[in-house]
């Protein structure tokens, strides 16, 4: 069906496609796996027209295909589900499918027919007349594969689709690219969980910095060997946090890789570092999205928050964070009542806050490195109102030296940072405090490499160990598992459990996330 | 007492003054709704109502000034979809740059070229009462011995909430605004949107600028728009970046205009002055009253790239 021969792509220095040659036959499941930043996405889009590769041809069915707009690509038959929906979220559903119709008239009677046959046919259920925005990020997808499926498209690209689902509708999603490819269409699945896509994949494409490193077919393949090719390294060798992320742990492996962390031990015990009293928070549109949220952490100890994306963690982050104004209820932080104060109030209550969104919320990208991490201490370095410019420089140097933040110096601006540098930058402010309480840390890991990874969570290991209560908001169980103490699951904006973070609890946990609450004996 | 005369007369000044509004505020809706925010509103009206006096005057025929009022406000709209829409420069300061080119270019070539001629009087449109409607008691003549600018303005509005709701193309520019990325990967080519976003509200502004110098007054003066442009920007605010409810809030901000003309007849001794003010500050307080509770669209004055 599609035939890839020698694609480049670079994006200044750095070569996002080196050389890729794949092909996919009518009918397959073809895998794409590899980590953050190996070049999956910029395959895809590629593919899909999004971006014009540098060098290298694609055949389609035979023909020439070189598209230059995702308009070509829709044309030649390439639906693609991307990682970001496409789906516009002030329409309908039925306005969504009839986008980028030509004609005069909307031909809104055929349209919404004809989502109800692809629904039908696939066991896909689609509301017609909802709103987008008010879908569930299981229904999104729904609409746009549905969207993709309008088209009978010879080629179907999913682009992480797994990362957004709780474990029960990846199932359901995995059963429709098996009737989908019953059909003659081709499925490319992009995905950096391996386990996840074992039983549907005929094959698999291994992606690394760029190249594809390996080709195998799935029945025969080695599972090791594969996230081998992947990491380029031993999985052993490099923890769990990786071994598990990529799902191929043992439970053995990462129960004893959770006790090589730090051992808590608090200074202060059984002293709370902070306590939500029955929190809630109605946004602007009215909706509810968090429900009487009660969570009390101690000192010294790591507090996971499972969920899946969009389920109340970023409002949640908001309030701690003060951004954001908590509809009913009380937050303390070590005793004193911080409900509704501003940002500086919280900051100096000894609470640190590594935000979601570090480029918007967490760092100034257009300010120095040392300018960043003396920012929320202004006052201690000048003198008469004049900056000390030489005392910044040496507390940054200091940071990064004991951080381990690679960058050109105190004075780099923090946009020429790596991803996993300025998240570095970002904890060693908030963690280099003397009089932290209590630490947020939300999403810390989003879009870093392995490496940066484990020095993340050791980073947050070292804070417990020296007193500091942790709330850990991750949407990454496995992660979850290996770094917190305990595990709360949140569900549309509620607490609907609590497990001790054990990999024997990790089918449990999974089932909570997805909305599951067992019935009490 | 307000007599059926004075009712007659307000109303009739009422859709008079809210024409030139609700033609601009419009066609700037449109090109809202697709993502671009055309501050240059007012400089485009003023530039049509310039070059349509001119044209008109220079021919004697109205309806080349039209053209050639029309044609300089879509060159004005070219510039700016090409400044804002290619090139993604600040739509914001793009458009105070054009406003005050505008005012600038519109003034020194008036001296220039009408100078003693300045009292001539300009070839208009001529009003065309509609048979027997015109004749209704105290609403006819108010309604309907409008100009055929007039007619065609209200016409054109109607038909702009209609393809705006209805057709593949309204669709595409509601999609634009809002998640343009979204829209790119549905097929939808975002920046020729765009494009005919900004040119749409440069006709409507060309026309608006027009009904100004041919087919109210008939004469142009310096800086005639009078800030009708911000007041358009404002009606779209106020409607909620909705067809109607744009157009209703022109026809507020016109009653509050008319009411110059109908207070001092009942009496009411207001100052002028105040009067003037008035429309102006409807705007603001309705504007500043409504931030927080509508929603723009998501994308406006959001440049776009595309790919990545």
């Amino acid at each position: 069906m599609l035939e890839i021969a020698g694609i480049s792509k670079r994006f200044g220095a750095l070569a996002a496609l080196d050389d890729i040659s794949l092909s996919v036959a009518d009918g397959e499941i073809h895998c794409l796996l590899g980590e953050n930043g190996a070049g999956k996405s910029t395959l895809c889009n590629v593919i899909f027209g999004v971006i014009r590769p540098d060098a290298g041809t694609m055949q389609l069915a035979g023909q020439a295909f070189n598209p230059s707009r995702p308009a070509d690509s829709l044309r030649a038959g390439v639906g693609m589900v991307h990682q970001h929906f496409s789906v516009i979220e002030t329409l309908t559903v039925l306005e969504n499918m009839m986008l980028g119709h030509a004609g005069t008239r909307l031909p809104r009677v055929a349209t919404a027919r004809r989502i109800r046959e692809i629904s039908e046919e696939y066991d896909l259920s689609v509301e017609s007349d909802r709103l987008v925005g008010t879908m569930s990020v299981g229904e999104r997808q729904r609409v746009e594969i549905v969207k993709c499926l309008m088209l009978a498209p010879k080629l179907l690209v999913l682009d992480e689709p797994t990362a957004v689902l709780p474990p029960a509708e990846v199932d359901s999603l995995l059963a429709v690219c098996r009737k989908v490819t019953q059909r003659g269409c081709a499925v490319i699945l992009v995905t950096h969980k391996l386990a996840e896509i074992r039983e549907v994949a005929d094959r698999v494409t291994v992606l690394r910095g760029g190249r594809a490193v390996t080709t195998a077919r799935l029945a025969e393949a080695d599972l090791g060997a594969l996230v081998r090719a992947m990491v380029g390294r031993d999985v052993a060798a490099l923890g769990t946090t990786t071994g598990a992320a990529h799902g191929v742990e043992t439970a053995a492996e990462a129960a004893g890789m959770t006790r090589t962390g730090a051992a808590p031990t608090p200074i202060v015990a059984a002293e709370d570092a902070l306590t939500l009293d029955a929190v809630s928070y109605v946004d602007e549109a009215g909706r509810r999205r968090l429900d009487e949220i009660t969570i009390v952490i101690r000192r010294g100890e790591i507090v996971g928050l499972a969920g899946v994306e969009g389920n109340g963690q970023s409002e949640l982050g908001a309030i701690l964070a003060g951004l954001a104004l908590p509809s009913a209820g009380r937050v303390f932080v070590d005793g004193k009542e911080i409900t509704g104060r501003p940002p500086a109030v919280i900051t100096a209550a000894g609470v640190g806050v590594v935000p979601e969104d570090r480029h918007a919320v967490g760092c100034i990208e257009a300010l120095s490195v040392a300018e960043n991490v003396c920012l929320s201490a202004l006052g201690a370095f000048s003198r008469f109102g004049m900056l000390r410019r030489r005392q910044m420089a040496a507390r940054a140097v200091d940071l990064m030296r004991s951080f381990d933040v690679r960058a050109a110096g105190p004075d780099a601006p923090m946009r020429s940072l790596s991803g996993g540098n300025q998240q570095k930058v970002v904890l060693a402010r908030e963690l280099s405090r003397d009089d932290l309480v209590f630490l947020l840390a939300a999403q810390p890991t989003r879009g870093l490499d392995v490496g940066a990874v484990a020095a993340v969570y050791d980073r947050i290991r070292t804070a417990r160990a020296i007193g500091t209560g942790v709330l850990l908001i991750s949407s990454e169980l496995d992660e979850l598992l290996s770094v917190a103490d305990r595990i709360l699951v949140i569900y549309r904006g509620r607490i609907i459990g609590e497990r001790k973070a054990d990999p024997a609890a990790r089918e449990a946990i999974g089932a909570l996330m997805s909305g599951h609450v067992p019935v009490a004996p | 007492m307000m007599t059926a005369a004075d009712i007659g007369t307000f109303s009739g000044a009422t859709l008079r003054l809210a024409m030139p509004l609700a033609l601009a505020a419009t066609g700037e809706m449109v090109s809202e709704r697709a993502g671009v925010l055309n501050m240059s509103l007012d400089g485009m009206m003023l530039t049509a109502a310039f070059a349509g006096a001119l044209g008109s005057w220079a021919t004697g025929q109205p309806l080349i000034g039209l053209a050639c009022g029309l044609l300089a406000a879509l060159v004005l709209a070219l510039w700016q979809a090409a400044m804002s829409v290619t090139l993604r420069a600040n739509q914001l300061v793009v458009g105070i740059g054009f406003n005050i080119l505008a005012l600038g270019a519109t003034t020194f070539l008036y001296r220039e070229i009408f100078g003693a001629a300045s009292r001539d009087l300009i070839p208009g449109f001529a009003r065309w009462p509609v048979p027997s409607l015109a004749e209704l008691p105290v609403l006819g003549p108010a309604l309907f011995q409008q100009t055929a600018l007039g007619y065609a303005g209200l016409a054109l509005i109607a038909l702009t909430w209609l393809v705006l709701a209805q057709t593949g193309f309204g669709l595409s520019v509601r999609a634009v605004g809002e998640d343009p990325r979204g829209a790119e990967k549905a097929g939808i080519d975002v920046r020729r949107i765009r494009y005919y976003g900004v040119l749409y509200a440069g006709a409507m502004a060309g026309l608006a600028g027009c009904f100004l110098s041919i087919a109210d007054i008939d004469t142009f003066t310096e800086g005639m728009t009078n800030g009708a442009g911000y007041l358009a920007l404002a009606a779209v605010i106020f409607g909620g970046w909705k067809g109607w409810r744009t157009f209703l809030a022109c026809l507020l901000f016109g009653s509050a205009t008319a009411l110059q003309f109908l207070l001092p007849d009942l009496g009411v001794n207001v100052p002028v002055a105040a009067l003037l003010l008035l429309p102006y500050l409807l705007a603001l307080f309705a504007v500043a009253g409504l931030v927080g509770r509508i929603r723009p669209p998501s994308a406006l004055t959001l440049p776009y790239v595309p790919g990545r």
